[in-house]
């Protein structure tokens, strides 16, 4: 078993809210100066980008023959619910994340003229970082899912479901709905960066009887990593993540 | 006004009904939001909510905050689950298809006035 650090929410430039500069390589590079073992790319209702950062990480290891491990990337997408609350699905795969981004594609309108204008441009990448296209779809809506729904759509296409930046006024499920949805079935709850390791805000989340996350929610580089989740695990995978998050096996999950 | 007369005047659809007493009880404040912690902290007691919001959370929000009666704007209504927990609390809940801005203001033409105000 062995402690290493996951920085388990990071956006690429396909989120129209996010930087130009989240490219595949770049977010790579990034989390491996941060001395990251795993991140989780969640995009805003898409998962277009994920299997191009999964392959930067892939050559970026074999690059780098001296180092230990390679960057672990889970693909992940961060779903908008009817409520306006943010759900993060943290999937197998890239293809069963891909699965359920068809599904929530289908839900959503298409970007339309003048779109990109407000909310920004939804870039979809290659693992080199270069500019494969333009994402149709309109990625800054709502879905018409419920929290509950949402939920379940990760778990139908084997995912983990995260109460997204629970501390935050604006799409965080406590902030959208009054009080903490326990019926709605998450695997874990996440705080956000500005919740410190220390805070004693974090007894409250606790309460909610969910392991608990810190992620950066990072949309620019600088803040990939500014908050990180210690797994106790044998190695950075999904499926050890998914161990932990039950505290199985000796696996465990703490706020770092 | 009380919540029946307003429930007439705006004519609104009954989702869950009142008891008698609750029909003839005075209604003088009222909030519209559809953030449900916002709800919790500034709704005013015995007030009617408009809002957007179907979620099961707007039960127990609106029995926390002791709200009369909440009406769903926007021609929503809430699942079946949703309607009967309402109906298990004793919360009366409205549908009404216009949006919560002209319920909002005609509710105040009827003299329903904010929390503040």
């Amino acid at each position: 078993m062995r402690l290493c650090f996951a920085d388990l929410h990071v956006h690429t430039a396909l989120s129209p809210c996010a930087d130009d500069e989240m490219t595949p390589p770049r977010i790579v590079a990034r989390a491996r100066e941060e001395g990251l073992a795993m991140i989780a790319v969640c995009d805003h209702n898409t998962t277009g980008n994920t299997a191009a950062v999964q392959e930067a990480a892939a050559r970026a290891a074999a690059l780098d023959a001296a180092a230990a491990d390679g960057l672990a990337v889970v693909a992940g997408m961060e779903v908008t619910s009817a409520e306006e609350c943010h759900v993060v699905g943290l999937f197998p795969d890239a293809a069963a994340a891909d699965a359920a981004g068809a599904e929530v594609a289908g839900l959503l309108p298409q970007a339309g003229e003048g779109y990109a204008g407000f909310f920004g441009e939804q870039h979809l990448l290659a693992a080199d970082g270069t500019r494969r296209g333009a994402e149709p779809a309109a990625l800054a809506t709502a879905t018409p899912l419920d929290v509950g729904a949402v939920v379940a759509l990760v778990h139908r296409h084997g995912g983990l479901a995260v109460a997204a930046h629970v501390d935050r006024h604006s799409f965080g499920v406590v902030g959208q709905l009054g009080v903490f949805p326990a019926e709605a079935g998450f695997d874990a709850v996440e705080v956000s960066r500005h919740v410190s390791a220390a805070s004693p805000k974090l007894a409250e989340y606790a309460a909610f009887g969910l392991p608990l996350l810190r992620s950066s929610d990072s949309h620019t580089l600088d803040t990939l990593g500014s908050a990180r989740t210690a797994l106790r695990v044998a190695a950075p995978t999904f499926a050890e993540l998914a161990l932990a998050l039950r505290g199985a096996k000796g696996r465990s999950v703490t706020i770092a | 006004m009380t919540l029946d007369d307003i429930a007439r005047e705006l004519e609104l659809v009954e989702l869950v009904p009142p008891n008698e007493v609750e029909r003839a009880a005075e209604v003088t404040r009222g909030y519209a939001s559809d953030l449900l912690s916002d709800v919790l902290a500034h709704a005013p007691s015995g007030g009617l909510l408009v809002t957007l919001q179907v979620h099961l959370n707007v039960i127990a929000v609106a029995g926390h905050a002791e709200l009369a009666a909440v009406v769903f704007a926007g021609g929503r209504r809430p699942d079946d689950d949703v309607v009967a927990k309402a109906a298990e609390e004793g919360l009366a809940l409205y549908g009404c298809a216009a949006d919560t801005f002209e319920i909002a203001g005609r509710l105040y033409a009827l003299g329903v006035k904010g929390s503040r105000a």
